[in-house]
């Protein structure tokens, strides 16, 4: 079996570093391993038996067994594997060593873990501050278990700007954000520009976040978190409410009928089905087409109003509870359901023609953001831009969930790297979510919508999961605790690991593409909230004092 | 006498239909877009809730700005009196073709200095771009003019603004060539889809203008507008001159007519197209101009 295999193969090369091994469930594997041979493991992981590289994460476990916890998650695709290799640290000042340097797609979760727990990265190349505010004072991490939810910090300094590094030479500031047309969200990307080419650029973001994680281990209960978690994104919310109750679920060894398997399924295909065409219309407005950007919401619209039909709202469907679900599909719903999807096909035929054959579209997306297989390989891209690199991956055919195993579907690839593959990508997953929706409609069975939960759930079990967003994968892991609450949730959306990609992926590249690059990712700022830098030397001639790029920079004068 | 009762109805005519051809414009993109579009008298409403606004100077040089707000409805409406719309151009006579080349192009050069006046980031970007447009695109029309010149012998605007491309015979090879090249090239005069690229809203915050606010750009938007009338006056006057003999009330309303045809014809395009990149457009200017300059040879040598 593929997983004896990896435990075998690990176990012979590192000997005594992997220290305990569980086998939680058929799909999932978790190692222990001693902190001194993190990198040299996750090297072996990474490049030797190719896995790919999703997220980490770390812990404060001290009150159950005195030690931090440092997890490092990846994922074995083709053998339809999750993987955590936990590192357990002793002290109140814990180090570790970074894979960063290893791993460029691990370089904010470093920095998150710095700043949240104050566990120090050592060797990371570029410890900057990434998600605390910048007057936020030193040494008070406000994941750790002995800081409460709502503590003001003292010495918290109002005045204290954030630091940007160093302008490369010749390079013209234009600050972008955090208020842009561009960009519903507030972030900020300093491009360093050089007449109309960019050559840098640096981000602060972080500016929505919520703390939700925090709320999670200490004032909601377990029913509460996915009404939260809908919150995450303003557009995949369903997505996080149901990889929060997948994940308790496995944590907790909670069966769901296969009713509410199918309604999920049919609910997370209707999200599919709302944010492909918004983010289509949304590429061609930013391209300056509006007419297709109108046209792409008109015929999207019936989706929302068949989503408020069955859950009472366009986009927060209040859908998952840990166990099952809250809403129902009744035959006349079903009917309605059909008939939405038909019209849609007719009319997504029509678009996807328009916008293939157009000439000016193609002219301004192809060649433009190119993300190719190994920056997608180094950063851990996923979703879309992944899959228009020809990286063949999607978590609802790797690491199925709900009812995806039950019914057939394509998963749709593009070679050209560039933003021209994702709408192709993208475009085209349209007609597999209308194939999905279908088949879960004629073999959804009858039966109850919940679970019957009548004991407590076990306290301490590690749950984790993948779940196929619009955006890409969106991994969620729970610790299962007690007071009816998770020990620690973590959720990684797509674009955390997607924007890390964008320095790489507008370099070089004209300012006006800068725009559709990052449209490009579909990136959800809400979902994220994070930054990575990258400086590039030019040798052009003109030079801007720091006086002048600080002036250029600030939004208001006088 | 004539020269100011003309004067006045040109610039009376442009500055209410102006806002009439934005409104027309606005109305049937959104018609093409399957939505109802705001109704074709918002122009006029727009435009006199930014003149009621409070006049605030911010930007590097608010002494040239308040300059570059003027100048580009004022040379517009002086080149409207140069024009005939109907009847003859009331200043006709005190300039020729060169003096009509020069007022389009300090036109042009308006937005820069409103550019450069206001010093932001995304300001100069956005002149940047005019300014690679303008160096490419502008020369266009001064070929066109210069080929009526050269087919009348005479720099008289009255001989070239009536259809004196088409040369003696009235179907030269040379002037149709001409009407081609323009009309590809008309998107581009009056800054519309796919050749808005200096104002890219979605892009760089409006370009030049984003220091304007106010009474200011309510000047400068209806200069945007003045200047789709007036292109399309030229337009008519050089390219499709047919029927300006007829008597007065019929002559005034075929002209106005086929201005809005012209109108009608730039919304369709803008409506069905996306923006081109700085790049993709200079590239597109420059063959035009190639070609054109290879159609004047052509013209000069008698075809």
């Amino acid at each position: 079996m593929a997983i004896s295999k990896k435990i075998q193969q690990l176990k012979d090369k590192f000997g005594p570093a992997i220290q305990q091994v569980d086998i939680p469930g058929d799909n999932r594997l978790i190692i222990y391993i001693d902190p001194a041979s993190v990198k040299p493991i996750c090297q072996y992981l990474f490049r030797d038996m190719n896995g790919r590289y999703v997220i980490s994460i770390g812990c404060d476990d001290r009150p159950y067994s005195g030690k931090f916890q440092v997890l490092h998650n990846f994922a074995f695709d083709p053998d339809k594997i999750l993987c955590s290799i936990i590192s357990r640290l002793s002290g109140d000042k814990p180090k570790i060593d970074s894979i960063s340097g290893i791993i460029p797609g691990a370089n904010w979760a470093e920095r998150e873990i710095k700043d949240m727990f104050g566990i120090e990265p050592v060797g990371h190349p570029y410890p900057k501050r990434l998600v605390l505010p910048d007057g936020w004072p030193e040494g008070h991490h406000p994941l750790r278990k002995d800081v409460p939810w709502n503590e003001v910090p003292e010495g918290f300094d109002e005045t204290r700007e954030f630091s940007f590094d160093e302008t490369p030479e010749g390079c013209t500031v234009v600050p972008f954000g955090p208020f842009h047309p561009t960009l519903d969200e507030p972030e900020h990307f300093r491009l360093y520009v050089d007449g109309e080419f960019v050559r840098g650029c640096e981000y602060r973001g972080f500016m929505v976040h919520r703390g939700l994680e925090k709320l999670s281990e200490t004032v909601l209960g377990y029913n509460d978190v996915p009404m939260m978690a809908e919150r995450v994104c303003g557009i995949c919310g369903c997505v996080h409410s149901v990889a929060y109750c997948q994940a308790v679920e496995a944590g907790a060894g909670i069966q769901v009928p296969a009713r509410a398997e199918y309604m999920r399924t049919i609910m997370l295909e209707i999200e599919r089905l709302h944010s492909h065409p918004m983010w289509v219309g949304l590429a061609c407005h930013l391209v300056g087409f509006d007419t297709l950007f109108m046209q792409a919401w008109r015929i999207r619209e019936p989706i929302m109003w068949l989503a408020e039909k069955i859950t009472g709202n366009r986009k927060t469907y209040g859908l998952s509870l840990v166990g099952g679900v809250r809403w129902d599909l009744t035959p006349e719903l079903k009917a309605e359901t059909r008939s939405v999807l038909d019209k849609l096909e007719s009319e997504w035929i029509a678009v996807v023609s328009a916008v293939s054959k157009d000439k000016n579209i193609m002219a301004r997306t192809r060649g433009v953001g190119i993300a190719d297989k190994s920056l997608c390989k180094e950063m851990g891209l996923v979703g879309p831009v992944a899959r228009a690199a020809g990286v063949d991956i999607d978590c609802r055919r790797d690491h199925p969930y709900a009812a995806y195993d039950k019914l057939d579907f394509k998963v749709i690839i593009s070679d050209t790297a560039d933003v021209w593959g994702r709408l192709i990508v993208r475009m085209n997953e349209v007609f597999e979510s209308i194939k999905i929706i279908r088949q879960a409609l004629d073999k959804m069975p009858e039966g109850p919508l919940m679970a019957e939960i009548t004991e407590e759930l076990p306290a301490g079990r590690l749950g984790m999961t993948s779940v196929e967003a619009p955006r890409g994968e969106s991994h969620h892991i729970v610790i299962t605790g007690d007071d009816n609450r998770p020990r620690r949730w973590r959720v990684r959306a797509p674009t955390y690991q997607n924007l890390q990609g964008i320095p790489a992926m507008i370099k070089d590249q004209r300012l006006a593409d800068m725009q559709i690059s990052l449209g490009g990712i579909d990136p959800c700022m809400s979902c994220t909230d994070r930054m990575e830098t990258i400086d590039i030397r030019t040798g052009a001639k003109k030079v801007w004092t720091k006086a002048e790029l600080l002036s250029l920079s600030r939004v208001n004068k006088g | 006498m004539n020269m100011i009762v003309g004067g006045a109805v040109n610039i009376g005519m442009v500055l209410v239909l102006a806002p009439f051809f934005q409104g027309v414009l606005r109305k049937v993109t959104a018609r093409i877009q399957s939505r109802q579009g705001p109704p074709v008298k918002q122009p006029y409403l727009d435009l006199l809730k930014l003149l009621g606004k409070e006049d605030i100077e911010s930007g590097e040089a608010p002494v040239l700005q308040r300059f570059a707000a003027y100048l580009p409805l004022a040379v517009l409406l002086t080149v409207a009196c140069l024009v005939p719309m109907g009847f003859q151009a009331p200043l006709n006579g005190s300039g020729d073709a060169i003096l009509l080349v020069l007022l389009l192009t300090l036109c042009g050069i308006c937005t820069l200095l409103a550019g450069l006046a206001s010093g932001s980031t995304y300001s100069l970007i956005g002149i940047n771009r005019e300014m690679m447009c303008m160096m490419t695109l502008e020369p266009l029309f001064a070929v066109a003019i210069v080929m009526g010149a050269i087919q009348k012998g005479s720099l008289r605007l009255d001989e070239v603004l009536s259809g004196a491309v088409y040369g003696p015979t009235g179907f030269a090879l040379s002037g149709i060539a001409m009407l081609v090249i323009m009309l590809l090239a008309f998107q581009a005069f009056v800054g519309r889809a796919p050749f808005d690229i200096s104002e890219a809203e979605t892009e760089i915050m409006e370009g030049a203008l984003i220091e304007y606010s106010g009474p200011k750009l309510a000047l400068f938007h209806y200069a945007g507008m003045a200047k789709l009338v007036v292109y399309s006056a030229l337009f008519v006057s050089l390219f499709l001159p047919w029927g300006s003999q007829l008597p007065l009330p019929v002559s005034f309303v075929l002209f106005w007519a086929k201005v809005l045809v012209m109108v009608l014809l730039v919304t369709t395009v803008a409506a069905t197209h996306a923006r081109y990149r700085i790049d993709q457009a200079i590239r597109y200017f420059a063959i035009m101009l190639v070609v054109s300059l290879v159609t004047l040879a052509a013209a000069s040598y008698g075809f």
